[in-house]
């Protein structure tokens, strides 16, 4: 999983780095239009475009009816069932590249979400650091060390929450840079990024899991922890990022669907593309 | 539709795209005041309550070396206050260049003639006018609204009518802000969420013998199960609900089972904090329905851990970056200020005395919290100098009041609570308010050009507050109160066991003195006229007569009567005695609440120890002026009456002062 997660976010750091330093809106907006495109091409080559383009007329043609006899009760019921089963109609030639669709929407929602749902920490900013421990293991006689770098303070001892098997602490970002916080525990070291006054556009990872297919999908940022080490997660807090519109907080996944239909609408004629 | 050339394609996405890049940065900022280039600059420090006689032997062990230079340029001179001298009262004689009469503010609280019950004088709130009704929702169809109730034009009102910029920080008695265009934030006045002065919630599993509402706070009792404590944090009533039920938030504070230290999680928050320290400003919204909720902010104090769990969170503020209630003008003024500085305390007087009185907080975990305070006026401070060109620019600090108020004990020797181990703690706690305010106006004078005139006044000075005074009580003793059962005095508030069908008498508020007027008074029987006016001069003459039973010190210096000194369209509505108390002495706290208690004088054993709601000759205010004044005895009218001069603007017919330049 985690080749696959590494050459995906690849892909993603490839499209974005030209416009890291800009405001998220031009990343936002170009990844909005490839998907768009992409969308469309799927659209294209994974329906019945032949089956659409009649279907679609049929409506158009029982809408004139609809129009036309507008008099006769008849006809106009029955203009409108025929409505009715054009439109389910058309809805079944669209779920099969609706169906294609969703993996690799998923797949670039969950990419997206780590350049565009959080933002990293300021230097001074204080968070908290969250390390989930194994059920069985006793957190109050485990020998958990962490080593932040210069860049990072743990300022609190650590906090234990027996309850939810985890342990706590507060940490504060003293200087910007992608750190390494490492931490030891029974002989084996392992490590957390942390992203410090990173630029706007950044990949921000808040959880680093233990190999397990499901929690490696959705949290793709960091490689997996390993199997030998009795932590199921680490987690930095980051704080949320909306995307700003004059002042205006929208989230992300809003300005994300709304360009790409856009972007598919105003390009399905280029693509000569039938939705 | 016409297709564009290649040339206009890609101007046009250029544009498109430095829209995008830029669009989402920010949002404009909004600047707010008049337009005219002044030739000369006012700078106001409002210090609130700044003794003159504290100044001055400051300045004489050289403790205070800018307010001796500003001296030096100019004037420094006791400056009259308001009678009575309640800050209220006080900076609405400033604000207005008025005096009560003219007003209409006459003491912290007024009172409902006709059910005898206390009223808040600053500013009433009304509910939605109407509203639709489905089972136990209500849904208003217009907005509710809060209204100042100070009388008369704000002098940065006047100055906006000749285009005269104006920045008031902070102004007392201007809650909710005047409509203007001028950027101002309200002061003192200004409630919490919750509608109230302040109030703080305090959470603990030891047995208190507190009651759960306490004045100006709330005490929780919670219990500490496997290390957490779960609990709830109470918030505005919920309008859009029959009856009005309270809205509250549940939160949960984990325990560490060794160290001292605890994790808060509240809504989105979640936080760590070691034993004894502070958070910062943390966002909560109390939901009322699905699609409203009331934003608020506030601080968590963690006291303790162990042995006992005792956490403190600060009243809930109205958060200035988007206010629940009215808090400035232009509306973009404190939000501006909340994106710049990010929360900041938006009530009316944050510096939390009743959590000091109460025990909540120790001396020092007090001065710690107005600490707080202090640092983020003086941040905001910084920002509005550093952008000051033109006009006025209106600064206020409460902070010097709020310390006198409740250190005062520790620099007067005869006080009932003086004790010299604290004393050696927190004996210099004045003084240090002092010489940081020194620090503040050497700031000022640096900004200072010769065209900028600066000026240093405070409201009223301070006096020790060592007896309080049961002035209902002296009512009944000399037959001008009387109750329903003479063996329940003391029991009630309120005056619930007065007979006011033999009652002439009777006081409200912490100066106010009125008579049970016929046609007036819900149950009035002293008759308007001849009969009300032989009453008056009567009891006036008798208060400056009441002597200390213990002291034999003289406990009214002076009872003066409203018609003698007030002018104004509102002089009908002042009480009609206006109570000046000798220095030490002062009204109990029972005599604002309507209580009747058995003894006339007893020791002050509040932690409020300092005072000035006394005779306003005992304590005037302070003015320090880069100019000479003309006026040998400067009043606070007069000041309002000088900033129109600076400006060349001719005063209003119904002010009463006159320029001092």
């Amino acid at each position: 999983m985690w080749i696959f997660n590494s050459i995906f976010g690849k892909i993603f750091e490839i499209i974005f780095i030209p416009f890291r330093s800009l405001s998220p809106w031009v990343g936002m907006t170009l990844i909005s239009l490839l998907t768009g495109l992409l969308m469309l091409l799927i659209f294209r080559y994974t329906s019945n475009q032949e089956g659409i383009r009649k279907v679609k007329n049929k409506i158009k043609a029982h809408l004139l009816e609809l129009r036309l006899f507008k008099d006769s009760l008849a006809l106009s019921l029955k203009a409108q069932g025929n409505i009715f089963r054009s439109n389910i109609k058309y809805i079944g030639y669209s779920g099969k590249p609706l169906l294609v669709m969703i993996v690799p929407l998923i797949l670039i929602l969950i990419q997206l979400n780590f350049w565009f749902a959080y933002q990293s920490l300021q230097p001074g900013e204080i968070t908290i650091l969250k390390v989930k421990v194994q059920e069985g293991q006793n957190i109050l006689d485990l020998e958990l060390k962490i080593e932040p770098p210069r860049s990072l303070a743990i300022e609190t001892l650590p906090l234990r929450i027996e309850e939810q098997q985890e342990i706590n602490w507060r940490l504060r970002a003293k200087e910007g840079g992608l750190h390494s916080l490492v931490f030891r525990i029974n002989g084996q070291s392992f490590v957390k990024k942390v992203s410090v006054a990173q630029k706007p556009l950044s990949r921000i990872s808040p959880l680093r899991v233990r190999r397990n297919f499901i929690d490696e999908l959705f949290n793709p940022g960091e490689a997996p922890i390993s199997k030998d080490i009795p932590v199921k997660s680490i987690e930095v807090k980051y704080p949320n990022k909306n995307m700003n519109l004059f002042g205006w907080h929208i989230h992300w996944i809003i300005v994300y669907f709304a360009l790409s239909i856009i972007f598919g609408f105003a390009l399905k004629g280029v693509l000569k593309v039938e939705i | 539709m016409n297709k564009l050339n290649r040339r206009e394609f890609i101007k046009l996405s250029l544009t498109a795209g430095s829209f995008l890049a830029l669009g989402g940065s920010s949002a404009p900022i909004i600047k707010a005041s008049g337009k005219k280039e002044t030739p000369e600059k006012l700078i106001i420090l409002g210090l609130d309550g700044m003794d003159p006689h504290l100044v001055d032997v400051l300045m004489n062990q050289g403790k205070l070396p800018n307010f001796r230079r500003l001296q030096s340029l100019g004037d420094f001179r006791p400056l009259r206050t308001s009678t009575p001298p309640q800050s209220p009262v006080a900076w609405s004689n400033f604000i207005t260049g008025m005096n009560p009469g003219g007003h209409g503010i006459f003491d912290f609280l007024h009172r409902d003639p006709e059910r005898y019950i206390p009223l808040f004088s600053a500013a009433a709130s009304e509910a939605a006018k109407s509203a639709i009704k489905i089972g136990n929702l209500v849904l208003p169809l217009s907005g509710g609204k809060i209204k100042n109730l100070r009388k008369g034009r704000a002098f940065w009102q006047i100055l906006e009518d000749h285009d005269i910029p104006a920045t008031i920080f902070k102004m007392p008695s201007n809650y909710p802000p005047v409509p203007t265009k001028q950027q101002t934030l309200s002061g003192m006045g200004t409630t919490d969420i919750l509608g109230n002065p302040g109030l703080f919630n305090y959470y603990t599993t030891e047995f208190l013998e507190l009651k759960e509402d306490i004045g100006g706070g709330r005490i929780h009792e919670v219990y500490a199960i496997g290390n957490k404590v779960e609990a709830t944090l109470p918030g505005p009533r919920n309008s859009f609900k029959k009856d009005r039920p309270e809205s509250w938030l549940d939160f949960t504070v984990y325990l560490d089972p060794v160290n001292p230290l605890a994790k808060i999680v509240i809504q989105d928050e979640e936080f760590i904090l070691k034993e004894g320290e502070w958070s910062d400003w943390k966002s909560v919204r109390f939901p009322m329905i699905p699609t409203q909720s009331v934003p608020g902010i506030c601080r968590f104090y963690l006291k303790q851990v162990r042995p006992e769990f005792k956490l403190y969170i600060s009243p809930i503020n109205i958060d200035p970056s988007a206010p629940a209630l009215p808090i400035s003008t232009p509306p973009a003024y404190a939000e501006e200020l909340a994106k710049k500085f990010g929360g900041f305390y938006t009530q009316g007087l944050p510096a939390d005395t009743k959590a000091l009185d109460h025990g909540v907080f120790d001396d020092g975990e007090f001065l710690e919290q107005d600490n707080f305070v202090l640092q983020e006026r003086m941040d905001i401070f910084d920002h509005e100098l550093s952008r000051f060109e033109s006009g006025l620019l209106f600064y206020y600090v409460s902070s010097t009041d709020q310390r006198q108020h409740m250190f005062w004990r520790y620099i007067d020797q005869e006080h009932p609570l003086y004790d010299p181990k604290l004393a050696s703690i927190y004996g210099k706690t004045i003084e240090s308010i002092y010489i940081e305010m020194d620090r503040m106006l050497a700031k000022t004078m640096d900004k200072m050009d010769k065209n900028t005139i600066l000026m240093v006044m405070s409201d009223h000075g301070f006096t020790p507050f060592r007896r309080s005074f049961h002035l209902n009580s002296w009512l009944k003793e000399n037959g001008y109160l009387n109750l329903i059962n003479a063996w329940k005095q003391g029991e009630e508030d309120l005056f619930m066991n007065t007979d006011w069908s033999r009652t002439k008498a009777y006081a409200y508020g912490i100066n106010s003195l009125f008579i049970n007027q016929a046609g007036r008074e819900g149950e009035g029987v002293v008759r308007p006229g001849a009969e009300k006016e032989a009453l008056v001069r009567e009891i006036a003459q008798k208060l400056e007569q009441v002597k200390d039973p213990q002291t034999g010190e003289r406990i009214v210096s002076r009872a003066f009567v409203a018609k003698d000194i007030y002018r104004g369209r509102y002089v009908e509505e002042a009480p009609e005695i206006i109570v000046g108390y000798n220095r030490g002495y002062r009204a109990s706290w029972s005599t604002p609440l309507g209580r009747i208690p058995k003894n006339l004088v007893e020791d002050n054993k509040e932690k409020w120890s300092g005072d000035h709601c006394m005779d306003p000759n005992v304590i005037p205010g302070i003015l320090l002026v880069n100019r000479k004044s003309k006026v040998e005895h400067p009043a606070l009218y007069d000041l309002t009456a000088t900033i129109l001069d600076v400006f060349n603007i001719e005063k209003p017919e119904e002010m009463i002062g006159k320029s001092i330049f």
